[in-house]
């Protein structure tokens, strides 16, 4: 294997670490900021990987993999699972490391350094990264990193990598070790008489041997180090999933018959682990950490943790704080909403201003413009709502408020890693069912994930927003404090949350029975946001909310459109319409008449959306959506939403403005709404339906990419059918009961 | 620091806030057990208690972590006076 010829592929390494090391801030540092940033485990979900903008004589890049924090390779979770797939080289998409950088929380290096242990036994070249160096004198230590690095057989490198230090001695540490590993037959990787597994005991490595001597003559070579993880690790745990299905009861037999001959030799499975690799790491860390003996100092951290995790006073600051931010949505985004409206309304005045009356015209004004725009202008409260998330993410914040829901989740049967997923869907319910594979026990996974979709997820939004400024009323309570518009947006976004209680328990008592499970989970000390991970953060959501308003959206709009528009004679309507606007033009127009023209053409408006495919479809479904105290049109533009529930906004925007809703002073959608009637001219809308409608927006499962989604993570049809059956008929059962009681309260 | 008087060990759960112990048994599961000490909770690491209840926040070797462990498992802790 010396002296390999240089390659044109790229070099693969792996950056693996606990979680909280700052592994995804090195990651940034040396890619130049392509990941999120955790600082409590399980935002790193998945596997990142950036382009290094390194070469050697060796491979021509660098691609880095950025692996979920673990604190060791016995996979239980489906996030740790990705890490060992990864580095055992079993990931389809990413080849298998050529090296890997292991980050070490200096201050903790016990604890870290079991890890370590772990990824030596893969034999592969790897790199130390002792992060977290500046903290060592805080925290009254110090480390010698050369003898830890003579100790450990591998090179170490000092970083702080939050603060940029360090990292141009990775770079040229890796490229010394990828070139090492390239022309060296020992590829730079430790002996084995190095490795912890080394202390383990004669019994089970002879065992080991025996194993791997099986599965090489049943033609399935594992490496020794898979092997161990069979023998050590429960029948549960991803090591499992390497064995093809032929021979998997052969080796259950297998490896329960010789964990029976372990157990007569005094081998514990798995316990002796742990003790061997601790004995290791004790010997490697002698001379090494020198800690000094001072009085215990009570830090900020635990100042602030006194109030925020109190078992009251936490619980009252996290409500206070949800509401805190709702508050300031409502108060921030209405000066940017206008202009995304003003916005949206001249670019349709030119293009009329451009063309002729016509069906391309109405397609780009009543269709396109008309659709996404209704959509776009919500743009701003979806990226505050997204800013203070990520505020709460980066500062620490999040992994307390776990802490504290813990005690709340537990009464439910769950546990305080279900809260992570949950918030995380109220901005998006796809990333939160990817981040319930940080949840280990199966059962509680699969309940959160199917609860998850019940958060208000920022899509909702667009539809309480526009309820809310349509029919409530624009005042504020308590002293000028609190907007009534304000409290109806946080109550609307708590309504989901408070209806997944009763699921989440009715799923844990029947379909998910079993034992609570354990909680564990490191919280990270506070810090200050980084602006630049905040940025990034809502760069990304928003970018993608445009994304899907781009394409889906914008795809969904032409369809109601054509739907709206077809199979009527609008050759009337644009000769109306082609009059009315040379009337405008003229500066001496005769009021009256354009106001004969603009009813005239409201009426022929009306009229063909009544005979249009759309409107079909509204005197169908509308004996079903009557009870909810929606029109046809409602009924409609909900049917169009189960693919993605904000096109409902652009549904209606499509709809009232071929509808012949608006004429000259229309102020927008919302007025047309207000100004909607039933043909006896009493209001659509009303104050009981506004609620009916976002009622049923909290509950319904109308996501497509939810539900593939769900299909993915369970790799079954079964749950998101489930969910999608369950959700609407929840929706629609809450929606008729909040109409109707809404209904009662208004008009009794 | 010294050891109480009294040598008896008492689980994690049973410490007054802001004192500290140091672990001289864990019992349970041996899954759940192998899953504490690869997250650094084994004998002879020192524990402070950070929030007491079913679910405790505790500092483990000065890291804190939250711990909920109901029957799987119990750590047992030597107090240590302050």
């Amino acid at each position: 294997m010396a002296n390999r010829a240089s390659s044109d592929r790229p070099a693969t390494v792996a950056l693996i670490g606990n979680p909280n090391t700052g592994k995804s801030s090195l990651f940034n540092a040396l890619c130049g900021g392509q990941a999120r940033v955790g600082n409590y485990p399980g935002v790193t979900v998945e596997h990142k990987t950036a382009r290094m903008p390194l070469a050697c004589s060796t491979f021509k890049s660098i691609e880095l993999v950025d692996l979920p924090g673990t604190y060791s390779l016995s996979a239980r979770s489906a996030d740790e699972a990705v890490s060992v797939e990864v580095l055992c080289g079993e990931m389809p998409s990413v080849a298998k490391p050529d090296a890997v950088i292991v980050i070490l929380d200096a201050t903790n290096l016990e604890r870290n350094l079991y890890l370590l242990s772990q990824v030596l036994e893969l034999q592969l070249p790897t790199l130390v990264a002792l992060n977290m160096w500046d903290r060592l004198g805080k925290e009254g230590m110090k480390l010698d990193a050369q003898k830890l690095s003579e100790s450990l057989g591998v090179r170490v490198v000092c970083t702080s990598a939050s603060k940029r230090f360090g990292i141009a001695e990775v770079q040229s540490a890796l490229l010394e070790i990828l070139e090492k590993a390239n022309s060296t037959d020992s590829r730079g990787v430790l002996e084995r008489s190095a490795l912890a597994s080394a202390s383990f005991p004669k019994a089970f490595l002879e065992s080991v041997d025996e194993l791997e001597d099986w599965f090489g003559a049943q033609g399935c070579p594992l490496e020794r180090f898979q092997i161990e993880r069979l023998l050590i690790d429960d029948s549960q745990a991803h090591s499992y999933r390497v064995i093809p299905k032929r021979i998997s009861s052969e080796v259950a037999q297998r490896i329960a018959t010789t964990r029976e001959h372990l157990a007569t030799q005094g081998v514990s499975i798995p316990l002796f682990e742990t003790r061997a690799r601790y004995g290791w790491i004790k010997q490697r860390v002698v001379g090494v950490v020198e800690r000094q003996v001072r009085e215990r100092r009570v830090s900020t951290s635990d100042r602030i943790d006194r109030w925020l995790t109190h078992r009251w006073m936490g619980l009252l600051f996290f409500i206070a704080l949800m509401f805190l931010i709702f508050q300031s949505i409502t108060a921030f985004a209405s000066w940017p909403m206008d202009g995304i409206s003003f916005g949206t309304q001249w670019v349709g005045q030119r293009v009329e201003g451009m063309m002729a009356p016509g069906p391309l015209r109405s397609l780009l004004v009543d269709g396109i413009i008309a659709g996404v725009g209704a959509v776009l202008v919500f743009l701003p409260q979806i990226a505050i709502l997204f800013f203070f998330i990520a505020v709460l993410e980066d500062c620490g914040y999040m992994s307390r408020a776990a802490f504290m829901m813990d005690k709340f989740m537990s009464a439910l049967g769950m546990s305080g890693k279900s809260f992570l997923p949950l918030m995380s869907s109220f901005a998006c319910a796809i990333p939160g069912i990817m981040a319930t594979r940080t949840i280990e026990n199966r059962r509680d996974r699969m309940v959160t994930l199917l609860i998850a979709p019940l958060m208000s997820c920022s899509a909702r939004w667009p539809v309480y927003v526009l309820m809310v400024s349509a029919f409530v009323p624009k005042q504020a309570v308590l002293g000028g404090w609190v907007s009534v518009q304000g409290a109806v947006l946080f109550a609307m976004m708590c309504i989901g949350a408070l209806v997944a209680i009763p699921v989440a328990w009715l799923l844990k008592r029947f379909v998910f029975p079993g034992a609570p499970s354990t909680f564990i989970m490191e919280l990270s000390s506070y810090k200050w946001p980084s602006f630049r991970v905040v940025a990034m953060r809502v760069w990304e959501r928003v970018l993608s909310f445009i994304a899907r308003a781009g394409s889906l959206i914008f795809v969904t709009s032409v369809l109601v459109w054509a739907a709206a528009y077809f199979p009527g004679d609008h050759s009337l309507l644009d000769q109306a319409t082609a009059r009315l606007e040379a009337e405008q033009a003229d500066p001496n127009a005769d009021e009256a008449k354009t106001q004969a023209w603009t009813s005239q053409i409201n009426q022929l408006k009306s009229d063909l959306i009544s005979k249009s495919y759309l409107g079909m479809a509204g005197q169908w479904i509308e004996p079903i959506v009557r009870p909810l105290g929606w029109d046809g049109k409602i009924g409609v533009a909900v049917l169009a939403s189960f693919p993605a529930r904000e096109v409902i906004v652009a549904t209606l925007g499509t709809i009232y403005s071929l509808g012949g809703g608006q004429d000259e002073t229309s102020q927008g959608l919302a007025e047309n709404l207000r100004s909607a009637t039933w043909p006896d001219g009493r209001p659509v809308y009303n104050l009981a339906t506004a609620c009916s409608i976002m009622v049923f927006f909290a509950l319904c499962a109308q996501c497509v990419s939810t539900l593939v989604t769900i299909r993915r993570e369970t790799n079954s049809w079964r749950w998101p059918i489930f969910s999608f059956v369950y959700m609407t008929t929840l929706a629609y059962l809450g929606a008729w009961i909040v109409y109707n009681l809404m209904r009662f309260w208004l008009d009794p | 620091m010294a050891l109480y008087q009294s040598p008896q060990a008492v689980p994690v759960e049973f410490l007054a806030p802001e004192t500290e112990g140091v672990v001289v048994d864990l019992c349970g599961e041996e899954k759940n057990l192998h899953r504490l000490e690869e997250l650094g909770i084994r004998c002879g690491c020192k524990i402070r208690m950070l929030c007491p209840g079913e679910t405790c926040l505790l500092a483990i070797e000065g890291k804190k972590m939250c711990l909920r462990l109901g029957s799987t498992a119990e750590i047992l802790v030597q107090p240590l006076t302050p």
